[in-house]
């Protein structure tokens, strides 16, 4: 955690969107990898990079199920990754507050 | 607003241009993207009804109206002819091929919610496959034409009144089970104008319902 009590994990750019974007789905849906990287806009080794670091952290789920042309990789926010959104939406506006009473 | 927030000189932040391009990011830059990557994730996840609406109230006005124009001052009673059931019919099939076009928002979706629309699709087909058995079970009784008449308008009223309100039960949408309930009222009570006037009273009824749900939804999904 930073001294601003921002998560690095989730407070870089593109990890932002991912997290976001999943935590628009509803409780136990999860998003096709190819539909997450249309709405993110990362080419797939990009994407792939930034949700194993999601991934390794705990916050979001990668699944892949099928093989060859019907294989689907799904991507989910675990519980973790929801709390981590929480608490980072919480520690941003915080912080917005504070500059703007400066 | 444009201060930094974990921009290299903070420890965390240290970290996390390292874990992701190196550009340092403001906290008003994050919450503009919260707010994008947000709104843009709604707009294109979230199933809009409004097309699924307007297509089934138009569909439900026309082809109810065409069947209802076709019967009106029949003495006695023989029922639609094949042509005006030929156009409800090609009504229904645009409306179900709209449906379709318009749930395409949430592919690639998964999870929980792809399971109920399964589900949901099975019941809607079962409903619709009980209301075609229950008409043979009418008709090897030596059921009127009048009695097919109310049947034919109502029944499929019926069947769509209980899935919006299952669907609404399922994802506690209000709205929708309002337009359940209405339907469900609609069934009920249109066939009391008889085996002519059930066809006009369910076009008026239901598809001017699903037209005005079609009006409401942008403001009722801003609630």
């Amino acid at each position: 955690m930073s001294q601003d009590g921002l998560d690095p994990v989730i407070h870089a750019p593109a990890r932002l969107r991912i997290v976001v974007t999943l935590a628009a789905l509803h409780e136990g849906d999860d998003l096709s990898f190819t539909k997450l990287q249309e709405l993110i806009g990362l080419t797939p080794g990009n994407l792939i990079t930034h949700l194993r670091k999601l991934e390794d952290a705990g916050y979001v789920n990668t699944e892949k199920n099928g093989s060859g042309a019907t294989a689907r990789t799904s991507v989910a926010l675990t519980h973790d990754g929801r709390a981590a959104l929480d608490r980072y939406t919480a520690a941003l506006r915080q912080l917005l507050d504070s500059v703007g009473q400066q | 607003m444009n201060e930094h927030i974990g921009t290299a000189g903070g420890p965390g932040m240290d970290e996390a241009a390292g874990l992701d391009d190196g550009t340092p990011m403001r906290a008003a830059d994050a919450a503009v993207i919260m707010q994008d990557a947000g709104q843009k994730a709604r707009q294109q996840l979230q199933v809009s009804h409004r097309v699924t609406f307007t297509v089934w109230g138009l569909a439900l006005l026309l082809g109810y109206g065409a069947m209802w124009l076709g019967v009106r001052g029949q003495h006695p009673f023989h029922g639609p002819d094949p042509a005006a059931f030929a156009t409800v019919t090609l009504l229904a099939v645009a409306a179900a091929i709209a449906t379709v076009a318009g749930n395409r928002a949430d592919s690639g979706v998964g999870g929980l919610s792809a399971a109920r629309r399964r589900i949901h699709f099975v019941a809607v087909l079962a409903g619709l496959a009980a209301m075609f058995a229950l008409e043979g079970a009418l008709a090897r009784t030596g059921a009127s034409r009048a009695v097919f008449g109310v049947f034919e308008a109502s029944a499929p009223i019926l069947v769509a009144g209980l899935f919006y309100l299952t669907t609404s039960a399922v994802w506690l949408d209000w709205p929708l089970s309002g337009l359940g309930i209405w339907l469900l009222a609609v069934a009920a009570v249109g066939g009391f104008a008889g085996p002519a006037g059930v066809w006009a009273v369910d076009a008026l009824a239901a598809g001017l319902a699903y037209l005005l749900m079609a009006a409401i939804e942008p403001w009722v999904r801003r609630l």
